[in-house]
């Protein structure tokens, strides 16, 4: 079955529109990626994207796909105003994969002032997308640029992290005050996003490269509390994490600073500020905040490094406002890449090493709803360009964690998981 | 004043080879011929560094100041945006000369100059030329891509025709149609010094041999290079 949300349609007819109000000569685009794996999995029957109880996306054994298929449609203006829409087709993998889904991930106004003579530009953004958060999902259709697979930071945020808002972004421009280095400041406000914290509080950290699309619901496994009669009962089915169920505007904040040629550190503060005790149709209001930290760094031509941390909390109560989930959660990742130009000519060899700490603190005393969590992970991957559009990648992913609520499905609570894949990426 | 009705503009029939160092290319087509110390109205002027030695590519320009009529450059200027760098860094025009941007890229830029009194701004798609911007006063114009902010590159807008930038050996050769008194300027945009040039008026006499010794270190030239190695980037 094909789901595609009403939003898509619409967001097509704005596209083809739009153009007709302006008498600037327009630039039409369309980038992406088609991304075909092959994919062997060590790790129990069901990964988390069907409701299982794996850190991975799919189950046991050898899985054929097409990862992805993200197109990123624009029109930009020459006054520096565009319109982006990003739309992702995940088909059904063989196996257990779940059913073929496509719509809209992304869809927003974006203007971009020129600097002005101090080196100040200004730039706004209006429309759902990705607080800028993650620093590996950079490639068009928000594709993870030197891994197949995202970290855990940035596998939840595709998964849960999305808002309708207006972000406002400053930058100093370094090169037009003689400074090496450039800074900016940007700040969100947003809807819709009240359910964040569900899907993290009850499958955990995850790997994959899945984003959740706009107005999908998303699955979790089974646990006590949601049988009749207990805390979690009136939970829905499945979450629907792009929800504003309170009307509370959210905020983003974040900081940029970047050595030109060297590299940056950021630093940002996301709060959704749901109202935790309010419920819509099975779908309650999380509160959810977290900071998160990132750097990338190149330390010479061939070695550079990419890092995240973030942590926060959740929150989730009954009508009555008494917490049913209240959760801590932290996860962090080192990434190195290594160019082998020196070995191999003309760039065409980057190795990536990735290493991973995640865990979820269960502060909460619900009975059968036990989110606490703990792992590590380690992500190999080697990628050959093999043309322009065409990059081979071969990666291995070894996730080892403990996580007490699998025992509700009979699954051991202690797992290591282990995914070999082999990968054509054809952008454009 | 720079004026820009910017429209699109005559394509280009295909791209140029690729062409392998930004330096080869910065050292590319210069208006004046270098003349010998033989010729009768030759003028050299050598520039040093703190230390020096010769220092290379640094803008060297002579403005008249006892009425000499000056001979009109006919020869377009050529500013190119390639592998996303501006090319040359540095490029020098005589005023109402027609400058050409020339993007050799399969992606389009944003070129723009922010400076108040210079002020002007134009996408150039892939392939294309653009000569809509007209540089008829002297100015010093720093010119930015904004979609690529490492993209960085200068023009310099002067009244003579009297303009080279100095070769390896640190030297710039000029043939005057007359001599005379002359404003001897050296400009370079990381030059340590007031507006960053050096000044020097002089009687010129045939042969004549002008030396600038720098005061100071110069500043790093910006690297015109992106900190991503990954061509399919979704923010540009």
């Amino acid at each position: 079955m094909i789901k595609t949300g009403v939003t898509l349609c619409q967001f097509l007819i704005l596209m083809a529109v739009l153009p007709l109000h302006t008498a600037l000569a327009a630039e039409y685009s369309a980038h992406g990626i088609a991304d075909f794996r092959v994919s062997y999995i060590d790790s129990v029957d069901k990964g988390y994207l069907t409701s299982g109880q794996g850190k991975l996306g799919l189950g046991d054994g050898l899985h054929f796909s097409v990862a992805q298929i993200g197109v990123d449609l624009s029109v930009a203006w020459e006054n520096g105003l565009s319109a982006h829409g990003v739309v992702n087709a995940y088909p059904k993998a063989s196996g257990d994969g779940e059913s073929t889904v496509l719509g809209l991930t992304e869809a927003y106004l974006k203007y971009r002032s020129l600097p002005t003579n101090s080196g100040y530009r200004f730039q706004t953004k209006v429309g759902i997308f990705y607080p800028e958060i993650s620093l590996e999902n950079n490639a068009y259709a928000w594709a993870s640029k030197d891994t197949l697979d995202s970290s855990t930071i940035n596998t939840w945020i595709g998964e849960e992290i999305r808002v309708v808002g207006s972000e406002f972004k400053v930058t100093r421009l370094g090169r037009m005050n003689n400074n090496k280095y450039d800074l900016s400041l940007s700040a969100t406000a947003f809807i819709n996003n009240d359910p964040a914290g569900a899907l993290l509080a009850w499958h955990g950290w995850t790997v994959s490269n899945r984003q959740t699309l706009w107005t999908e619901k998303r699955p979790f496994p089974w646990f006590p509390a949601r049988a009749d009669g207990q805390a979690l009962a009136g939970q829905a089915d499945k979450s629907d994490p792009f929800l504003e169920i309170d009307h509370r505007v959210g905020y983003h904040a974040r900081g940029e600073w970047k050595l030109r040629g060297k590299g940056e550190i950021s630093a940002g503060y996301y709060d959704n500020r749901a109202t935790p005790y309010k419920v819509v149709d099975g779908q309650y209001g999380w509160r959810t905040r977290f900071y998160h930290l990132g750097a990338r760094w190149r330390f010479n031509k061939n070695l550079s490094l990419t890092a995240q941390y973030l942590s926060g909390d959740t929150l989730m109560q009954s009508k009555s406002r008494e917490d049913v989930v209240n959760n801590d959660y932290a996860s962090g990742f080192v990434a190195l890449h290594y160019n082998w130009q020196a070995i191999v000519a003309n760039k065409k060899h980057k190795s990536t090493l990735r290493v991973e700490d995640f865990s979820v603190t269960d502060n909460d005393d619900t009975w059968g709803d036990n989110n606490n969590e703990q792992g590590q992970s380690l992500t190999l991957n080697h990628s050959y360009r093999l043309s322009k559009p065409w990059f081979l990648s071969a990666e291995f992913t070894l996730i080892d964690s403990r996580r007490p609520a699998r025992y509700y499905t009979a699954q051991p609570v202690d797992l290591i998981e282990k995914k070999w894949q082999l990968a054509a990426r054809y952008f454009f | 004043m720079v004026s820009h009705p910017f429209l699109l503009r005559s394509a280009l029939s295909h791209y140029c080879i690729f062409i392998a160092s930004l330096f080869f290319i910065s050292l590319a087509s210069w208006s004046v011929e270098a003349c010998s110390k033989e010729s009768t109205s030759c003028v050299q002027v050598q520039v040093n560094n703190v230390k020096n030695n010769p220092l290379e590519n640094m803008v060297v320009y002579l403005e008249p100041l006892a009425g000499q009529v000056l001979p009109q450059q006919s020869e377009t200027v050529s500013i190119s945006q390639h592998s996303k760098s501006f090319i040359p860094y540095i490029s020098v025009s005589q005023s109402t000369t027609k400058v050409n941007f020339v993007n050799k890229d399969d992606i389009t830029h944003h070129i723009y100059s922010a400076d108040s009194e210079n002020k002007f701004s134009f996408k150039i798609r892939a392939g294309k030329t653009d000569s809509t911007a007209q540089f008829n006063h002297a100015a010093e114009i720093a010119m930015g891509c904004n979609i690529h902010d490492w993209m960085s590159g200068y023009l310099l807008v002067v009244d003579t025709p009297y303009f080279a930038k100095t070769d390896e050996q640190g030297l710039a050769s000029f043939t005057l149609n007359e001599l005379g008194k002359y404003r001897v300027v050296v400009w370079h945009p990381q030059m340590r010094a007031e507006d960053n040039r050096m000044i020097i008026e002089k009687d010129i006499l045939t042969g004549d041999t002008i030396t600038f010794t720098l005061q100071q270190d110069m500043n790093d030239i910006p690297v015109q290079k992106s900190d991503e190695d990954f061509d399919f980037l979704s923010d540009y």
